[in-house]
């Protein structure tokens, strides 16, 4: 009865780009007699590129034909097709994360069309994935330990703070391996803007282990203080990325830490200072030194791999198994959330109707509502609900997640209440916050797979 | 000592032990002073016991001194099994047991209770039953649980003009509790389904006494293509409101146990109502245009 679907991964990063392809094993976990619940069961990694390089055109961006190459080469080497593909994530991350580039990757990867369900970029959804793919939200979840895991790479660093498996928060902050890099006459080829003010280095200048130290030092102190064991100073707020917004909230009581990213790498194997012509080895070995690994650590299952085995093995989920879905081509991408609280849901259906199509309204594009929705809700408030949901739309189409498990029944009580050939897509078991976006793939048995991301690439 | 001596006695020693001085025969009885309040569960003597029933089970743990309390919390929100419920020497604490009892006691409730008295006219649902007498003998005749009566057969029959499409069904079965938290929601859910697809319910029936089989007394009856029997499950220690819905295609009596498609575990733990109504109206659907149901239907699929 399982169901297998085949999923790629592809990390465009600062410093290294790599894809790897999983496979997804979906099975019904209920028993026959009782309604269907399906769920990803497995996820088993199939094969690992190489790491590449990320091919650049200059300082910065990123060289699409490139990373097309790479694509081909690697499906290949797999022994996959763009057809064989049935869900997948493109993460362009770090230093790399910009609009040109993230445009430039996906313009170049516009022959595998269709097969990405997922083109995103944004540290949270990287935090998010790095976290899974090192495996630290599972040791969480085994062990009940607060975790608080840092993707090390090589311009920044994505914190992910986890409780009993859950992702809590995310930050990101300036601190990486390839933030300062020199030649191979040890000849400063380069120094990162981010730390302007936080350091001496000049390019050009001669790098020594003795010059390159206090930097790492200080980008150290800082990830000491996003995990609470440093007092912290000005110096976390100057490397905390804008892109992540706030500066990360150190956890008040003592967590595990867990690394991964190409750092991770340096900090229990010792490496020449000038094995890949950066800071990573002696910041790696500072790492080591610090109180981060003081207390209790552990290195990631998956290293400087680990994003990329996130984006293959973690982005896709399934919603509910009880779903409506009439009308509707899929995939869906992009969809923009609109948030209902628990109290607005629970007004006339007049009321509730004039709220969402003023919030619709306020949006350029199709969105979904996003809803708590009732737990073992009476009949009456499923017709209330879509009664309210129904007048609100105004000719748009019915994308509506809700968490609790009633989108069948609010889906078809809809359909009694819009035009025939009205789209209805609604899914449950599905926890959205603003801000995020939605994509919505084809159906894998009842169920819908789903990929929810923070930030989105303009159309 | 005479009996005089004695009760002042014990009035005496009773009194030395801070305890309140022995009823006196004839009078309420009125502590003059209570006594100082019990801070271990916060009850004095006379007030009620809190309801052992309203805890989660899934959030009791009763280990005294465990090692990893918090990890052991965490597995066990995962089943209502009864797990580290503790012990008092080689017993059950009383918390435990009291639980139990309960439970036990409102599963046998289920199925000795009735469904009210109007709640097939109260639902809008045609009135009937099956040849048992009473619940005893619903229990111990269940060939009887399967043929309607012959004035609720003929109450059928004269309201039953066309024969539907799909014929719903309400029966008490095993749990009344199940139907009463249940059936209607499900209902609902599973005619605006059918509904949104075209396809036309007849008018529902409520069956007291029923079982399953009662369905295809009702498909003799009525001609319909196709019945959906709502029906209270024999209750067990974690809920005592579980209903199934057992799917008959082309059914009459006789047929055979093999061509029902069920869903079970229908309450607000397991799945939902409405959103198992939801779901039976999309298999009713299915059935209907493959025109088979139970293991047919798997062999169907399975093609």
């Amino acid at each position: 009865m399982a169901e297998r679907l085949c999923s790629v991964g592809l990390d465009v990063g600062t410093t290294s780009t790599q894809l790897v392809v999983s496979e997804l094993t979906v099975e019904n976990q209920a028993s026959s007699f009782a309604v269907p619940q399906l769920q990803i069961t497995q996820r088993q990694l199939r094969y690992q590129s190489e790491v590449y390089f990320t091919p650049l055109i200059g300082e910065g961006l990123v060289d699409g034909a490139g990373i097309r190459e790479i694509v081909e080469k690697e499906y290949a080497r797999a022994g996959i097709c763009p057809g064989d593909v049935d869900t997948g994530a493109v993460i362009i991350t770090g230093e790399t994360s910009r609009r040109e580039n993230a445009r430039q990757v996906l313009d170049a990867l516009s022959a595998f069309a269709g097969e990405f369900v997922v083109a995103t970029a944004g540290p949270h959804l990287e935090s998010v994935l790095a976290a899974k793919g090192a495996g630290a939200t599972d040791f969480s979840e085994k062990t009940g330990k607060q975790v608080l895991h840092m993707d090390i790479g090589g311009g920044t660093s994505n914190l992910a703070l986890i409780e009993n498996g859950n992702i809590m928060s995310t930050a990101c902050l300036n601190v990486g391996g390839r933030l300062v890099k020199f030649d191979e006459q040890d000849r400063i080829t380069y120094v990162s803007p981010a730390l302007k003010e936080l350091c001496k280095l000049t390019v050009g200048q001669i790098a020594t282990p003795e010059a390159l130290r206090p930097v790492a030092k200080l980008l150290t102190e800082a990830l000491e203080m996003a995990a609470g064991l440093r007092e912290v100073t000005s110096l976390l707020e100057k490397l905390n990325t804008r892109e992540a917004g706030d500066v990360p909230k150190p956890p008040a009581e003592r967590v595990v830490v867990s690394f991964s990213g190409g750092v991770a790498d340096c900090i229990e194997t010792t490496r020449g200072w000038r094995s890949f012509g950066d800071l990573g080895p002696i910041l790696g070995e500072e790492i080591r030194k610090s109180r981060l690994c003081q207390g209790q650590y552990r290195l990631g299952d998956h290293t400087i791999r680990a994003t990329v085995i996130g984006a293959g093995c973690h982005s896709v989920r399934l919603s509910g198994s009880t779903v409506f879905c009439r009308n509707v081509r899929l995939p869906l991408k992009n969809l923009p959330v609109v948030q209902v609280t628990s109290a607005e849901q629970e007004l006339t259906p007049e009321e509730l109707g004039n709220l969402v199509e003023s919030r619709l309204s306020q949006q350029d594009t199709d969105s979904v509502l996003a809803l708590p929705g009732f737990s073992s809700p009476g009949y009456h408030r499923v017709v209330a609900l879509a009664e309210g949901l129904s007048r609100g739309l105004g000719g748009r189409p019915a994308y509506v997640a809700l968490e609790q498990d009633m989108a069948k029944a609010l889906g078809q009580a809809m359909a009694l209440r819009l035009p025939k050939e009205a789209g209805i897509v609604c899914l449950d078991s599905l926890k959205l916050s603003p801000g995020s976006y939605l994509d919505i793939g084809e159906p894998v048995g009842p169920a819908l797979p789903v990929v929810i991301k923070t930030l989105v690439l303009q159309q | 000592m005479n009996k005089q001596e004695l009760t002042a006695m014990v009035a005496e020693i009773l009194g030395q032990m801070g305890l309140p001085e022995p009823m006196v025969k004839g009078s309420d009885y009125k502590p003059a002073n209570p006594g100082p309040e019990q801070k271990e569960n916060g009850f004095r003597e006379g007030d009620f016991v809190p309801d052992v029933t309203a805890l989660d089970l899934r959030k009791l743990y009763l280990q005294e001194n465990a090692a990893d309390k918090e990890g052991f919390a965490r597995l066990k929100a995962k089943t209502p099994a009864r797990l580290g419920s503790g012990r008092a020497g080689p017993r059950y604490k009383t918390l435990t047991m009291l639980r139990f009892r309960a439970d036990h006691a409102a599963a046998q409730d289920a199925v000795f209770s009735q469904v009210s008295e109007d709640f097939g006219s109260k639902n809008d649902l045609i009135p009937l039953k099956t040849r048992c007498k009473d619940k005893e003998e619903y229990l111990t005749r269940p060939d009887l649980g399967r043929i309607l009566d012959e004035e609720s057969e003929k109450k059928l029959k004269s309201a039953v003009s066309a024969a539907p499409r799909v014929q719903i069904v309400v029966g008490d079965g095993l749990s009344s509790a199940a139907i009463q938290a249940n059936a209607m929601d499900c209902m609902a859910a599973i005619r605006d389904g059918l509904k949104a697809r075209g396809i036309d319910t007849g008018k529902a029936v409520f069956v007291r006494y029923c079982r399953v089989g009662a369905g295809d007394a009702v498909g003799d009856v009525t001609g319909c293509e196709l019945v959906c029997v709502l029906v209270g499950e024999r209750p067990g220690l974690v809920t005592d409101k579980s209903m199934s819905a057992y799917i008959t295609y082309k059914p009459h009596t006789g047929v055979s146990e093999s061509a029902r498609t069920v869903v079970s575990n229908i309450h607000a733990q397991g799945t939902p109502a409405v959103e198992a109504g939801a779901h039976i109206a999309e298999l009713i659907e299915t059935i209907l245009r493959k025109r088979v149901s139970g293991v047919g239907l798997h062999l169907e699929g399975a093609k």
